[in-house]
């Protein structure tokens, strides 16, 4: 069952929450997300932007359905089209021009499609699954499909699905409910488009 | 409905199918060797372990050209709408090379792991539903669970998950960067192991259920799994071995049993130092008594994502012979590890569960439990 939904993009962020408190507000600056992340973020400056939106969004959509019982364990699980090709390109091109013998440490851990929700999983203190799932079909769908499951193989109470990429992260709180009845239907957008969406129904309401 | 590996297939430095595997770590001998590919980059190794006689085509990956060729004997096999899961960390990396060596920044695109799920899907034929799925060095392991939850929900008659990893310039510059990479072959468990080696590989597994026509007696089966994250740090494992803890715990209540039944692990063992000390103590809290434990990685290398599933194809065999493949390398077990690992063949007296863990960035976790054919 959806609980939350909630999205960062660089110019708005918020929340919907099926019968609860929504908003939709201007994108936070670096502060404001360590604010709603609501605890010190040990490497918050050497995160690449999609990683800060990943975590400004998970941290808005589980703030939004607190308090969390003390039992349930969190995981998250991840899609996005894009991967981490910008990291890796990024690291392999700061490794080439620094003479291609000796590349950064801190570029190259950003190099793996579950980096991002390494970070988040870390800030947030998330120990149940963490995986990146990308199906070649309605990828979202699939996304909460397999969150779903993982709640109900009693991998996890309560699981995060982030569709990101690099202009936008949706993340969605899933806990265990009826599964084929979702209070509210996501469409199959890429993420700064669903993000808009969301901001529009939140802002009408 | 019980899910089990009902078909399979690999390779790894030692070469082409699962009998090269096992006579290669059998045979105690490494297929880890020095290697003038990335001499004049001035990395802390020279170690790797390469698969033997692999032709690489112009314009194709190592990743692809392995997957061409351990595939190609099942095109025309799999029902083309069988499920298909793809695990990898890094799939076709060589086109992000290529786009910044190059200057070509369209190369790039190709690297993308949807790119690469895609040409299985045509090279097997397959049209139905496929995902990548990646979980650091846990990534097959993962899959693997994913691929026996769809089972066992009934979501599927059967799941192909094939896995791959390829060792590569920007993987090898990146390990080196994190000074993980030892200047010998990887000796996991040993007192004196000091890092891991890079090694490629990739497989392949048809998950069914137990009752499957596809599937004989003898297929092992997947009874229990859990994945779990640290929330640690994202490259060192928590050195009080929490996460790995939990997911054997998770994996053991999943399959109904306990670790008395455990008979053997198929550990992670990378040989980097706090990786193989933080197992052990997951180890030792989840089992209390000694097992038989062992690593392929002395042999192989470290493969990424291919790795779980390659070491769990070694457990199967394990358990079907009776016989604990050594630790190719261990010369002398850390303490916390002696009694558990060998650096020789073992008989294994019983196998009716054997427990499988990787760990990987970003903290991740992921035990599975299988069982021999005594169903």
């Amino acid at each position: 069952m959806i609980r939350s939904i909630a999205w960062s993009t660089a110019t708005h962020y918020g929340v919907l929450v099926p019968g609860g408190e929504s908003f939709a507000r201007p994108a936070p600056t670096p502060d404001e997300i360590i604010a709603v992340v609501g605890r010190p973020v040990k490497y918050f400056s050497r995160m690449t932007p999609e990683t800060r939106s990943c975590l400004c969004a998970a941290s808005v959509a589980l703030r939004a359905i607190a308090p969390l019982p003390d039992y349930t364990e969190i995981g998250v699980v991840s899609a996005g089209a894009e991967a981490c090709i910008k990291a890796d390109e990024t690291y392999f091109r700061d490794y080439v021009s620094s003479g291609r013998s000796m590349g950064r440490g801190n570029l190259f851990i950003y190099t793996l499609p579950t980096s991002t929700l390494g970070e988040v999983a870390i800030a947030l203190s998330l120990t149940g699954p963490a995986m990146y799932l990308h199906a070649d079909h309605l990828p979202l769908a699939s996304l909460i499909r397999q969150a779903d499951q993982l709640i109900a193989d009693g991998e996890a109470g309560i699981m995060l699905a982030l569709w990101s990429d690099s202009e936008a992260a949706v993340c969605v709180t899933i806990e265990a409910g009826d599964a084929q009845s979702p209070p509210v239907a996501l469409r199959e957008l890429p993420p700064l488009q669903l993000a808009n969406q969301l901001r529009d129904k939140v802002q009408s309401r | 409905m019980k899910p089990v590996i009902a078909q399979s297939g690999v390779v790894t430095a030692y070469g082409w199918g699962l009998d090269s595997l096992w006579d290669g770590l059998m045979s105690g001998r490494t297929a880890i060797t020095s290697s003038d590919r990335f001499a004049e980059r001035g990395f802390v190794s020279n170690q790797i372990a390469v698969v033997p006689d692999l032709g690489v085509e112009r314009g194709d990956s190592r990743s692809m050209a392995m997957l061409r060729r351990l595939l190609t004997p099942i095109i025309g096999q799999i029902n083309p709408k069988t499920p298909l899961i793809l695990a990898t960390t890094v799939g076709e990396i060589e086109f992000v090379e290529q786009a910044v060596l190059d200057n070509k920044p369209e190369y790039a695109q190709r690297a993308r792991p949807l790119v690469l799920l895609e040409r299985v899907k045509q090279l097997l034929g397959l049209t139905g539903p496929a995902m990548v799925l990646s979980s650091a060095c846990a990534s097959s392991t993962a899959a693997l669970t994913r691929a026996a939850a769809m089972i066992r929900h009934g979501e599927a008659d059967s799941v192909l998950l094939v896995t791959c990893d390829a060792v590569s310039e920007f993987v090898y510059s990146g390990f080196s960067t994190l000074l993980s990479l030892c200047e010998s072959p990887a000796s996991p468990f040993d007192c004196n192991r000091t890092g891991l080696t890079l090694g490629e590989a990739a497989a392949w597994a048809l998950i069914t259920p137990d009752s499957s026509s596809l599937a004989d007696q003898s297929a092992p089966a997947i009874l229990g799994w859990g994945n779990t994250t640290d929330a640690v740090h994202m490259t060192a494992p928590d050195r009080n071995a929490a996460g790995l803890s939990r997911a054997i715990t998770k994996a053991l209540a999943m399959s109904g049993t306990n670790a008395a039944d455990v008979d053997l692990i198929a550990a992670h063992g990378t040989a980097t130092v706090y990786s193989d000390a933080m197992e052990m103590i997951a180890f030792r809290h989840a089992m209390g008594a000694p097992r038989p434990t062992f690593s392929i990685k002395g042999g192989v290398g470290h493969t990424l994502a291919a790795a779980g599933l390659v070491q769990v194809l070694v457990a199967a065999r394990a358990m079907e012979l009776g016989v604990v493949p050594p630790t190719v390398g261990l010369t002398s077990p850390e303490p916390a590890a002696a009694g558990w690992v060998f650096g020789v063949p073992v008989p294994l007296k019983k196998s009716r569960l054997t427990l499988s863990t990787n760990s990987g960035f970003g903290g991740v976790n992921t035990a599975v439990l299988l069982g021999g054919g005594e169903r």
